[in-house]
Protein backbone atom coordinates (compact mmCIF):
# COMPACT_ATOMS: atom_id res chain seq x y z
CA UNK A 1 0.00 0.00 0.00
CA UNK A 2 1.34 3.41 -0.92
CA UNK A 3 1.98 6.10 1.66
CA UNK A 4 2.06 3.85 4.69
CA UNK A 5 2.92 5.81 7.78
CA UNK A 6 5.70 4.64 10.10
CA UNK A 7 3.09 4.14 12.82
CA UNK A 8 1.29 1.54 10.72
CA UNK A 9 4.51 -0.31 10.03
CA UNK A 10 5.17 -0.38 13.72
CA UNK A 11 1.73 -1.82 14.47
CA UNK A 12 1.96 -4.46 11.78
CA UNK A 13 5.45 -5.50 12.83
CA UNK A 14 4.17 -5.77 16.39
CA UNK A 15 1.33 -8.00 15.23
CA UNK A 16 3.71 -10.12 13.18
CA UNK A 17 6.00 -10.43 16.16
CA UNK A 18 3.10 -11.51 18.37
CA UNK A 19 1.98 -14.01 15.72
CA UNK A 20 5.44 -15.53 15.35
CA UNK A 21 5.95 -15.62 19.10
CA UNK A 22 2.60 -17.30 19.71
CA UNK A 23 3.36 -19.90 17.04
CA UNK A 24 6.78 -20.52 18.51
CA UNK A 25 5.44 -20.88 22.04
CA UNK A 26 2.70 -23.21 20.78
CA UNK A 27 5.40 -25.42 19.24
CA UNK A 28 7.30 -25.37 22.54
CA UNK A 29 4.11 -26.33 24.44
CA UNK A 30 3.52 -29.31 22.13
CA UNK A 31 7.13 -30.53 22.40
CA UNK A 32 7.07 -30.19 26.20
CA UNK A 33 3.75 -32.10 26.36
CA UNK A 34 5.15 -34.92 24.20
CA UNK A 35 8.34 -35.09 26.27
CA UNK A 36 6.31 -35.19 29.48
CA UNK A 37 4.32 -38.10 28.07
CA UNK A 38 7.58 -40.06 27.79
CA UNK A 39 8.37 -39.64 31.48
CA UNK A 40 7.29 -42.43 33.83
CA UNK A 41 3.88 -41.73 35.42
CA UNK A 42 3.74 -40.23 38.91
CA UNK A 43 2.73 -42.89 41.44
CA UNK A 44 -0.30 -41.23 43.03
CA UNK A 45 -3.73 -42.79 43.61
CA UNK A 46 -5.48 -40.42 41.22
CA UNK A 47 -6.05 -41.57 37.65
CA UNK A 48 -3.90 -39.72 35.14
CA UNK A 49 -2.43 -36.91 37.22
CA UNK A 50 0.62 -35.24 35.69
CA UNK A 51 2.64 -32.11 36.32
CA UNK A 52 1.36 -30.41 33.19
CA UNK A 53 4.70 -28.98 32.11
CA UNK A 54 3.21 -27.44 28.98
CA UNK A 55 1.14 -25.24 31.30
CA UNK A 56 4.36 -23.34 31.97
CA UNK A 57 4.17 -22.06 28.41
CA UNK A 58 0.44 -21.34 28.68
CA UNK A 59 1.09 -19.40 31.89
CA UNK A 60 3.81 -17.36 30.24
CA UNK A 61 1.39 -16.45 27.45
CA UNK A 62 -1.34 -15.53 29.96
CA UNK A 63 1.05 -13.35 31.97
CA UNK A 64 2.95 -11.63 29.18
CA UNK A 65 1.22 -11.93 25.80
CA UNK A 66 -2.52 -11.75 26.34
CA UNK A 67 -5.84 -13.53 26.57
CA UNK A 68 -6.36 -14.06 22.83
CA UNK A 69 -3.01 -15.77 22.35
CA UNK A 70 -3.50 -17.92 25.45
CA UNK A 71 -6.92 -19.17 24.33
CA UNK A 72 -5.51 -19.72 20.85
CA UNK A 73 -2.73 -21.92 22.16
CA UNK A 74 -5.14 -23.86 24.41
CA UNK A 75 -7.52 -24.58 21.51
CA UNK A 76 -4.70 -25.57 19.13
CA UNK A 77 -3.10 -27.74 21.78
CA UNK A 78 -6.31 -29.64 22.48
CA UNK A 79 -6.72 -30.12 18.71
CA UNK A 80 -3.26 -31.67 18.71
CA UNK A 81 -4.28 -33.93 21.61
CA UNK A 82 -7.50 -34.80 19.74
CA UNK A 83 -5.67 -36.06 16.65
CA UNK A 84 -2.91 -37.84 18.57
CA UNK A 85 -4.72 -39.27 21.60
CA UNK A 86 -8.40 -39.35 20.73
CA UNK A 87 -11.66 -37.54 21.39
CA UNK A 88 -11.87 -37.98 25.17
CA UNK A 89 -8.32 -36.80 25.76
CA UNK A 90 -8.98 -33.85 23.43
CA UNK A 91 -12.15 -32.86 25.28
CA UNK A 92 -10.29 -33.10 28.61
CA UNK A 93 -7.45 -30.94 27.33
CA UNK A 94 -9.84 -28.32 25.94
CA UNK A 95 -12.03 -28.00 29.04
CA UNK A 96 -9.10 -27.99 31.44
CA UNK A 97 -7.15 -25.50 29.34
CA UNK A 98 -10.00 -23.05 28.79
CA UNK A 99 -11.14 -23.12 32.41
CA UNK A 100 -7.64 -22.64 33.82
CA UNK A 101 -6.86 -19.74 31.46
CA UNK A 102 -10.19 -18.09 32.31
CA UNK A 103 -9.58 -18.42 36.06
CA UNK A 104 -6.01 -17.10 35.77
CA UNK A 105 -7.18 -14.11 33.70
CA UNK A 106 -9.98 -13.39 36.19
CA UNK A 107 -7.51 -13.49 39.10
CA UNK A 108 -5.17 -11.11 37.26
CA UNK A 109 -8.08 -8.82 36.38
CA UNK A 110 -9.64 -8.63 39.83
CA UNK A 111 -6.35 -8.22 41.69
CA UNK A 112 -5.01 -5.67 39.21
CA UNK A 113 -2.14 -8.02 38.39
CA UNK A 114 -1.07 -7.89 42.04
CA UNK A 115 -1.59 -11.60 42.66
CA UNK A 116 1.66 -13.56 42.68
CA UNK A 117 2.76 -16.02 39.99
CA UNK A 118 2.52 -18.86 42.49
CA UNK A 119 -1.06 -18.28 43.61
CA UNK A 120 -2.29 -17.60 40.05
CA UNK A 121 -0.59 -20.77 38.88
CA UNK A 122 -2.06 -22.79 41.76
CA UNK A 123 -5.61 -21.65 41.00
CA UNK A 124 -4.97 -22.27 37.32
CA UNK A 125 -3.84 -25.83 38.05
CA UNK A 126 -6.77 -26.50 40.41
CA UNK A 127 -9.31 -25.25 37.87
CA UNK A 128 -7.57 -27.28 35.14
CA UNK A 129 -8.05 -30.42 37.25
CA UNK A 130 -11.64 -29.56 38.14
CA UNK A 131 -12.50 -28.81 34.50
CA UNK A 132 -11.14 -32.17 33.42
CA UNK A 133 -12.92 -33.95 36.21
CA UNK A 134 -16.28 -32.41 35.28
CA UNK A 135 -15.84 -33.84 31.79
CA UNK A 136 -14.84 -37.26 33.15
CA UNK A 137 -17.88 -37.39 35.42
CA UNK A 138 -20.13 -36.34 32.51
CA UNK A 139 -18.68 -39.09 30.31
CA UNK A 140 -18.88 -41.80 32.96
CA UNK A 141 -22.21 -40.83 34.43
CA UNK A 142 -22.77 -42.00 37.93
CA UNK A 143 -19.11 -41.71 38.82
CA UNK A 144 -18.77 -39.69 41.98
CA UNK A 145 -16.63 -36.59 41.62
CA UNK A 146 -16.59 -35.93 45.32
CA UNK A 147 -14.06 -38.51 46.37
CA UNK A 148 -11.45 -37.12 43.99
CA UNK A 149 -12.24 -33.43 44.32
CA UNK A 150 -10.10 -32.74 47.43
CA UNK A 151 -7.31 -34.94 46.04
CA UNK A 152 -7.36 -32.97 42.79
CA UNK A 153 -7.22 -29.70 44.70
CA UNK A 154 -4.16 -30.89 46.63
CA UNK A 155 -2.59 -32.09 43.37
CA UNK A 156 -3.34 -28.68 41.87
CA UNK A 157 -1.54 -26.89 44.71
CA UNK A 158 1.55 -29.06 44.22
CA UNK A 159 1.69 -28.93 40.42
CA UNK A 160 0.77 -25.23 40.38
CA UNK A 161 3.66 -24.38 42.70
CA UNK A 162 6.00 -26.55 40.65
CA UNK A 163 5.11 -25.02 37.29
CA UNK A 164 5.26 -21.48 38.72
CA UNK A 165 8.71 -22.26 40.12
CA UNK A 166 9.97 -23.59 36.79
CA UNK A 167 8.52 -20.56 34.99
CA UNK A 168 10.34 -18.30 37.44
CA UNK A 169 13.62 -20.09 36.66
CA UNK A 170 13.29 -20.04 32.86
CA UNK A 171 11.75 -16.56 32.70
CA UNK A 172 15.04 -14.73 31.97
CA UNK A 173 15.71 -17.08 29.04
CA UNK A 174 12.16 -16.63 27.70
CA UNK A 175 12.42 -12.84 27.98
CA UNK A 176 15.66 -12.91 26.01
CA UNK A 177 13.86 -14.89 23.31
CA UNK A 178 11.03 -12.37 23.17
CA UNK A 179 13.25 -9.30 22.89
CA UNK B 1 4.29 -9.48 39.70
CA UNK B 2 5.99 -11.17 42.62
CA UNK B 3 6.69 -14.87 42.67
CA UNK B 4 4.95 -15.54 45.98
CA UNK B 5 3.46 -13.33 48.68
CA UNK B 6 3.03 -13.83 52.39
CA UNK B 7 -0.77 -13.97 52.12
CA UNK B 8 -0.41 -16.79 49.58
CA UNK B 9 0.85 -19.12 52.30
CA UNK B 10 -2.33 -18.53 54.29
CA UNK B 11 -4.51 -19.23 51.24
CA UNK B 12 -2.51 -22.38 50.43
CA UNK B 13 -2.70 -23.57 54.05
CA UNK B 14 -6.49 -23.08 54.15
CA UNK B 15 -6.97 -24.91 50.83
CA UNK B 16 -4.81 -27.84 51.96
CA UNK B 17 -6.45 -28.03 55.38
CA UNK B 18 -9.99 -28.09 53.96
CA UNK B 19 -8.96 -30.72 51.39
CA UNK B 20 -7.29 -33.02 53.88
CA UNK B 21 -10.18 -32.74 56.33
CA UNK B 22 -12.70 -33.67 53.64
CA UNK B 23 -10.53 -36.57 52.43
CA UNK B 24 -10.28 -37.82 56.01
CA UNK B 25 -14.00 -37.43 56.64
CA UNK B 26 -14.89 -39.25 53.43
CA UNK B 27 -12.51 -42.13 54.08
CA UNK B 28 -13.73 -42.52 57.66
CA UNK B 29 -17.43 -42.57 56.73
CA UNK B 30 -16.99 -44.78 53.66
CA UNK B 31 -14.56 -47.31 55.12
CA UNK B 32 -16.98 -49.68 56.82
CA UNK B 33 -19.60 -49.84 54.12
CA UNK B 34 -20.24 -52.87 51.96
CA UNK B 35 -18.79 -52.17 48.53
CA UNK B 36 -18.87 -53.77 45.12
CA UNK B 37 -16.49 -53.46 42.20
CA UNK B 38 -18.01 -52.94 38.79
CA UNK B 39 -16.12 -53.52 35.57
CA UNK B 40 -17.33 -51.69 32.49
CA UNK B 41 -16.27 -52.48 28.93
CA UNK B 42 -17.06 -49.66 26.49
CA UNK B 43 -19.65 -48.26 28.95
CA UNK B 44 -21.42 -51.61 29.44
CA UNK B 45 -21.42 -53.17 32.89
CA UNK B 46 -19.97 -56.64 32.33
CA UNK B 47 -18.98 -57.79 35.82
CA UNK B 48 -19.91 -57.02 39.42
CA UNK B 49 -17.74 -58.32 42.24
CA UNK B 50 -18.61 -58.34 45.92
CA UNK B 51 -15.38 -57.12 47.50
CA UNK B 52 -16.33 -58.42 50.94
CA UNK B 53 -16.26 -62.06 49.87
CA UNK B 54 -12.67 -62.37 51.08
CA UNK B 55 -11.16 -63.90 47.95
CA UNK B 56 -7.62 -63.29 46.82
CA UNK B 57 -7.47 -63.91 43.10
CA UNK B 58 -6.21 -62.70 39.76
CA UNK B 59 -8.60 -62.69 36.85
CA UNK B 60 -9.23 -61.29 33.40
CA UNK B 61 -12.36 -60.75 31.38
CA UNK B 62 -12.82 -62.71 28.17
CA UNK B 63 -12.85 -59.70 25.85
CA UNK B 64 -9.57 -58.30 27.25
CA UNK B 65 -7.33 -61.24 28.20
CA UNK B 66 -4.27 -59.00 28.44
CA UNK B 67 -5.72 -56.97 31.28
CA UNK B 68 -5.33 -58.66 34.66
CA UNK B 69 -7.27 -57.62 37.75
CA UNK B 70 -6.21 -58.45 41.29
CA UNK B 71 -8.81 -58.77 44.02
CA UNK B 72 -7.53 -59.06 47.59
CA UNK B 73 -8.96 -60.81 50.63
CA UNK B 74 -9.25 -57.53 52.52
CA UNK B 75 -11.62 -56.06 49.94
CA UNK B 76 -9.46 -54.15 47.51
CA UNK B 77 -9.13 -54.44 43.76
CA UNK B 78 -6.73 -53.08 41.16
CA UNK B 79 -5.54 -53.28 37.60
CA UNK B 80 -2.58 -55.64 38.07
CA UNK B 81 -1.37 -55.75 34.49
CA UNK B 82 -2.40 -54.30 31.15
CA UNK B 83 -1.08 -54.10 27.62
CA UNK B 84 -1.91 -50.40 27.28
CA UNK B 85 0.92 -47.94 26.59
CA UNK B 86 0.43 -45.42 29.39
CA UNK B 87 -0.32 -47.74 32.38
CA UNK B 88 -2.52 -45.09 33.97
CA UNK B 89 -4.88 -47.87 35.10
CA UNK B 90 -2.13 -49.79 36.94
CA UNK B 91 -0.79 -46.60 38.42
CA UNK B 92 -4.16 -45.90 40.06
CA UNK B 93 -3.33 -48.68 42.52
CA UNK B 94 -5.77 -50.48 44.82
CA UNK B 95 -9.35 -49.29 45.06
CA UNK B 96 -11.55 -50.02 48.04
CA UNK B 97 -13.71 -46.96 48.78
CA UNK B 98 -17.05 -46.23 47.18
CA UNK B 99 -16.55 -43.55 44.53
CA UNK B 100 -13.03 -44.54 43.55
CA UNK B 101 -12.41 -45.62 40.01
CA UNK B 102 -9.62 -46.47 37.64
CA UNK B 103 -9.85 -46.37 33.88
CA UNK B 104 -7.91 -48.02 31.10
CA UNK B 105 -9.05 -45.89 28.18
CA UNK B 106 -6.98 -47.65 25.47
CA UNK B 107 -8.77 -50.90 26.39
CA UNK B 108 -12.14 -49.23 27.03
CA UNK B 109 -12.22 -50.58 30.58
CA UNK B 110 -13.43 -48.85 33.72
CA UNK B 111 -13.14 -50.31 37.19
CA UNK B 112 -15.44 -48.62 39.64
CA UNK B 113 -16.23 -49.05 43.32
CA UNK B 114 -19.90 -48.65 44.17
CA UNK B 115 -22.14 -49.25 47.13
CA UNK B 116 -22.12 -48.18 50.71
CA UNK B 117 -25.91 -47.88 50.78
CA UNK B 118 -26.50 -51.59 50.27
CA UNK B 119 -25.81 -52.42 53.91
CA UNK B 120 -29.30 -53.74 54.53
CA UNK B 121 -29.23 -56.28 51.74
CA UNK B 122 -27.30 -59.48 51.78
CA UNK B 123 -25.08 -60.15 48.75
CA UNK B 124 -27.33 -63.03 47.72
CA UNK B 125 -30.36 -60.77 47.52
CA UNK B 126 -28.48 -58.31 45.33
CA UNK B 127 -27.43 -61.05 42.94
CA UNK B 128 -30.98 -62.38 42.92
CA UNK B 129 -32.45 -58.96 42.17
CA UNK B 130 -30.14 -58.44 39.25
CA UNK B 131 -30.95 -61.88 37.84
CA UNK B 132 -34.66 -61.23 38.16
CA UNK B 133 -34.60 -57.91 36.39
CA UNK B 134 -32.80 -59.31 33.36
Amino acid sequence: MSGTKPVDINISSKRTKSLVLTGLLFAVAIVVAVLEGMLPPIPVPIPGVKIGLSNIVVMYVVFFLGAKQAYGIAVLKSFFVLITRGAIAGALSLTGGLLSITIMLLIMYFTNKKASYAITSIFGAISHNIGQFIVISLIYTGTSVWFYLPLLIVAGVVTGLLTAGILKIILPALNKLVK
Amino acid sequence: MKFIKRTDFIIIAVILLVSFISIGAYVLTARDSHVYAEIYLESDLIKTIDLSEGLDRHFSIEARPNVVFHQTADGRIRFEDSDCPDKVCINAGYLSISGQFAACLPNGLILKIVGGDKNEETPDMVVGNQGGSN
